[in-house]
């Protein structure tokens, strides 16, 4: 049957690599060169001007750039958690429930539906502190009578867009450990409360550990395409006021686009590569040891 | 010759007859790149009637709104896919693809170009060359007010008490500040507001620098702002945020946030573009549809009136393959028809005959005919963009330090003197001087 | 006393049950009324929408958002059908060659062993790490080389490979659930390894290919910053990029903007209810086992 010499892993594997090859890695190595010029889009010569590690260099001595990368780092590391800590309680609540469960998880997923421009313009209407929906609500039910600077303070424009964000992605989350709770096995769980075990002790050293490895799968997956929140932020305030809310991205699309330098853009590229790739990494450790505990690693 | 030839064919098209010359143009396809958008297409239907006239087909292959098509064009400008032939400009942005499109002037007569408004034309040019045609989308800011505040006996009373003159609309920068103050009662009403960011807020800052008779640059393009000219334009924008006059969001807002939040009704004095003239007036998108007073934009302390414009146009690419047929194509999109039709739904002319002609077609509807007046008052003092390859990049820079120094987390001092080095190091960097 | 117990243990029960109602309550609605608020606006006059103060009851529907933008083009209309068309070719022919690629090699990693397996398979989620900003220009130029801009093949291709990486991973899981001995019984009844796999193993992944399917599909969907690079008119224009229609330079139309989400969200939500039953079950599968 084997004509081919290639082994079969490879072939299967192949179409994979072909596609990932073509449409990522590329693209990746023509920016990585450009990364090392002095490239402007609107001088395209300019990509034979070999600067060396001259963008780097800018960058690393550049504060304002090192600000951003902190405060990318902060969204990243709340909007997480918060997500992972809001999407369990969901699916917890969902999960209890015995009618319309169908209805119910679709209508969890809802924000799934909603792409991430919309979200941002959809929130920095919410936000808005003269005439949004947010403002009115409090000021209608009597909450305040000031008008709140959602998007302009300099903590609450944070808080806006992580508000944003983790509206648009607890569902990831919710949906991904709902499954998990689906998985986990009622033996224990009869067993637990025959033994007189309260509901906390029950969830703590039965269903949690056995639902770690669907929140890190959640969390991996989610560090993976967090970067879509550029589409939100770049909306709501686009790094401002004052570069209170610019983020690694905002200031990458920013320099690369509107700048029209390129090379220089490439350059934080690669640097918020590196951020996507220790945060992906480091989820995909705990989830195998979590695994591991459960006694399904490989 | 072919000056001859197209002066001929120029004048054909401005009287739109057919005639011999009717097919000079047999089976050119021309690929175009158009802005998209309510306010913009209306005129795209025209293109049929000079597919008709030439024998020419234009294929759309883009349509995208502004910041959009711009990014596209520089992506274009990097991959080298530049071979289509029509695109829509706008004269903020031209300066950025000096090399991308071709100059006009080959292709046309003096007459031709000496009918658009000179001031147009001349912010249509890159180091002498005409890189686009104006059509009817010029833009310039004039000053929307709630009529029934300024008639208010109660408020005029009021007013003059406190600040010792007549409450009229504003004819200065400061007193638009001290209404503002006096109209100001958050969180419900606010005196006025600005853009908050942004290419917008260095615009607004920009105009105001020279209304207070300085300049945002020097002649060799190094920063001139930090001043005492701009110092004084600055300290506007930030006495009236930390007094609270405007809203807490402004540093948040954008065009969009500010024509809504005036339609709203809880803004007093809004300085703003005549596209919205439409939509303040129209009881579906406003609650003060009929009770909108526009005037020509304040004055600073020099006396000299703001009036940063800006006016859309098209252009013809470099590497076209057809570049009369472009150029034709262009000529008609902003001749005398087209831009009747299209300043027909509100946006402003780039014509001198057109102007006169809408103005004459508003006589009957005084909200209109007051929009026209204000905005041609403002229009024959209006300035354009500073013409320089950097100014994008330069509001980039500007804008957060003007952010910086409204929120109040840099004085004006500060602000202004980082933002002037961080251009000054820019420019020197880009090799300007 | 025992019916003293009872009864406390009842009344507990009773606030602990309507404790879990509210919250529920209050946790979908936090869902849904930033959703809702968009599905709404789109019925209403935009005098309604931003007004101050707030109209909380609204006084009027109707369907002038949805008759502007199915309208004439210059009087509101955009080409809607043209972008719904679209967006339903490139995501749905995109999801349907991840699952066939991500079939192909979610069985590799689950049914051979080789060199340097997990480095291969972080490498290849790691692809997806890539911020779409950072991509687009790189691919731009490449795709604009290939002279595939402005193309549903190029949109095609570059969603493929954005969802390759999910689809193998949780296809991989799900083959592994498949004990190896029941292809290899299947093998021996003289089925060969193909007929075998569609035989045993497909039937098994059938949840998790629905629940990678309906991720791929809400992905390529709902996508913007690529979308927005590489498409350019209606020939491949998607609803993401379309929204951007009913902004111009200084006016922004937020109840066309929802009404055009509205025909976005519909057909994903309807999606979503259907393949339901099999996600919770697709994922459960292919999460547990790595």
């Amino acid at each position: 049957m084997r004509r081919s010499k290639l082994p079969e892993w490879f072939v299967l594997l192949l179409p994979a690599f072909i596609i990932l090859a073509a449409v990522v890695l590329i693209p990746l190595v023509l920016s990585f060169y450009s990364s090392f010029t002095a490239y402007r889009l609107t001088r395209p010569d300019s990509i034979n001007n070999w600067i060396g590690f001259r963008n780097y260099v800018r960058l690393f001595e550049d504060a304002g750039f090192w600000w951003a990368f902190g405060r990318t780092v902060f969204l990243l590391t709340i909007a997480l958690n918060l997500e992972m800590l809001l999407g369990l309680g969901l699916a917890l609540l969902v999960n209890k429930v015995t009618w319309g469960q169908r209805g119910l998880r679709t209508i969890m997923m809802f924000p799934m539906m909603f792409s991430p421009v919309l979200v941002g313009f959809q929130f920095k209407f919410i936000f808005n502190d003269n005439i949004g929906l947010m403002n009115n609500a409090l000021q209608s039910l009597g909450l305040t009578d000031q008008a709140i600077p959602w998007l302009v303070d300099g903590g609450l424009a944070m808080f806006s867009i992580i508000f944003a964000e983790v509206w648009m992605s607890t569902s990831v989350f919710a949906i991904l450990i709902l499954a998990g709770l689906f998985a986990v096995p009622q033996d224990p769980l009869e067993a637990a409360k025959v033994d007189g075990c309260t509901p906390w002790q029950t969830f703590r050293h039965i269903t949690l550990p056995f639902i770690m490895p669907f929140i890190y799968i959640a969390l991996a997956i989610r560090s993976l395409d967090v970067a879509r929140a550029y589409d939100i932020v770049k909306i709501m305030t686009n790094g401002g006021p004052a570069n209170r809310t610019e983020l690694i991205w905002t200031q990458l699309a920013r320099t690369g686009y509107v700048d029209a330098k390129m090379g220089l853009a490439n350059a934080m590229g690669y640097i918020s590569i590196f951020l996507a790739i220790f945060f992906t990494v480091y989820f995909f450790r705990k989830l195998n040891a979590s695994r591991q505990i459960l006694g399904m690693a490989d | 010759m072919k000056k001859f030839y197209l002066s001929v064919s120029a004048a054909a098209l401005m009287l739109s007859a057919p005639s011999a010359l009717a097919a000079e143009f047999d089976g050119v396809e021309l690929e175009a790149k158009l802005i998209g958008g309510e306010q913009y297409e209306r005129l795209y239907s025209r293109i049929a009637e000079w597919e008709k006239e030439t024998g020419a087909s234009v294929k759309i292959i883009s349509k995208k709104n502004h910041f959009e098509l711009d990014k596209e064009f520089k992506s274009d400008l990097a991959a080298g896919t530049t071979s289509w032939c029509v695109g829509s400009n706008h004269s903020s942005f031209a300066s950025q693809y000096p090399q991308l499109y071709t100059d006009l002037t080959p292709f046309l007569t003096e007459e031709f170009i000496g009918e658009y408004v000179s001031s147009n034309i001349a912010a249509s040019k890159l180091d002498g060359k005409l890189v686009m045609l104006p059509r009817a989308q010029f833009d310039v800011s004039a000053l929307y007010y709630q009529k029934d505040l300024f008639e208010d006996e109660d408020n005029k009373g009021k007013f003059k008490e406190e600040y010792g003159y007549d409450l009229a609309p504003a004819e200065t920068w400061e007193q638009v500040s001290d209404q503002a103050t006096f109209f100001t009662d958050p969180p419900n009403f606010y005196g006025t507001q600005y853009a908050g960011k942004d290419e917008a807020i260095v615009g607004r800052y920009y105009e105001m620098v020279v209304a207070e008779g300085g300049q945002l640059f020097n002649e060799d393009w190094s920063p001139a702002f930090n001043s005492e000219e701009g110092k004084r334009a600055l300290k506007w924008f930030v006495d009236l945020y930390q007094n609270k006059s405007v809203p807490a969001g402004t540093p948040s807002y954008l065009w969009d946030d500010l024509g809504q939040g005036f339609a709203s009704g809880n803004v007093a004095v809004n300085l703003d573009w005549p596209g919205w003239a439409g939509f303040f007036n129209d009881p579906a998108s406003s609650k003060i549809a009929g009770n909108v007073g526009v005037v020509a934009p304040p004055k600073g302390s020099a006396g000299v009136r703001t009036g940063w414009s800006g006016h859309h146009g098209f252009s013809v690419t470099e590497s076209c393959d057809n570049k009369e047929a472009a150029a034709s194509l262009v000529a008609f999109l902003t001749n005398e028809d087209s831009q009747k039709l299209e300043s027909e739904a509100g946006p402003l002319p780039t014509r001198s005959a057109v102007w006169d002609h809408v103005i004459e077609s508003s006589k009957d509807d005084p909200y209109r005919a007051e929009v026209l007046a204000a905005f041609q008052e403002a229009a024959s003092t209006a300035f354009p963009a500073p013409q320089t390859p950097y100014w994008i990049e330069a509001t980039n820079l500007i804008f957060p330090q003007l952010q910086a120094a409204i929120l109040g987390d840099k004085t004006i001092d500060e602000a202004l003197a980082e933002a002037a080095d961080e251009v000054d190091s820019m420019m020197k960097d880009e090799g300007v001087y | 006393m025992a019916m003293d117990i009872n009864d406390k243990h009842r009344l507990k029960n009773r606030l602990l049950k309507a404790g879990h109602l509210i919250a529920l309550f209050i946790a979908m609605c936090i869902i849904c009324v930033p959703g809702l608020w968009v599905v709404v606006n789109s019925f209403r006059p935009t005098v309604e929408i931003m007004a101050k103060p707030p109209v909380w009851i609204p006084t009027e529907f109707n369907l002038d958002h949805y008759r502007a933008m199915f309208g004439a083009v210059g009087e509101g209309g955009i080409p809607v059908v043209r972008y719904f068309t679209n967006s339903l070719i490139i995501s749905v022919t995109s999801t349907l060659i991840a699952l066939l690629v991500g079939m192909a090699g979610g069985y590799a990693f689950a049914r051979y062993r080789f060199k340097g397996k997990a480095a291969i398979f972080v490498g290849m989620m790691l692809t997806r790490a890539v911020p779409g900003i950072a991509l687009s220009l790189p691919l731009f130029i490449v795709f604009a080389r290939v002279g595939i801009i402005d193309t549903h093949f190029g949109l095609i291709l570059a969603y493929v490979a954005m969802n390759v990486p999910f689809t193998i991973w949780l296809i991989d899981g799900f083959f592994r659930q498949v004990p190896k001995e029941l292809a290899e019984a299947a093998e021996i009844d003289g089925c060969t390894r193909w007929q075998a796999f569609w035989k045993v193993e497909f039937p098994v992944a059938k949840a998790g290919i629905a629940s990678a399917g309906i991720f791929a599909f809400l992905t390529s969907w709902n996508e913007y910053a690529l979308a927005s690079q590489l498409t350019r008119s209606v020939n491949s224009k998607t609803m993401p990029v379309g929204l951007l229609d009913f902004t111009s330079e200084f006016t922004l139309n937020w109840g066309g903007m929802s009404a055009l989400a509205v025909v976005m969200i519909i057909p994903a939500l309807i999606l979503t209810f259907i393949v339901q039953k099999h996600l919770i079950a697709g994922l459960t599968f292919g999460g547990v086992k790595g």
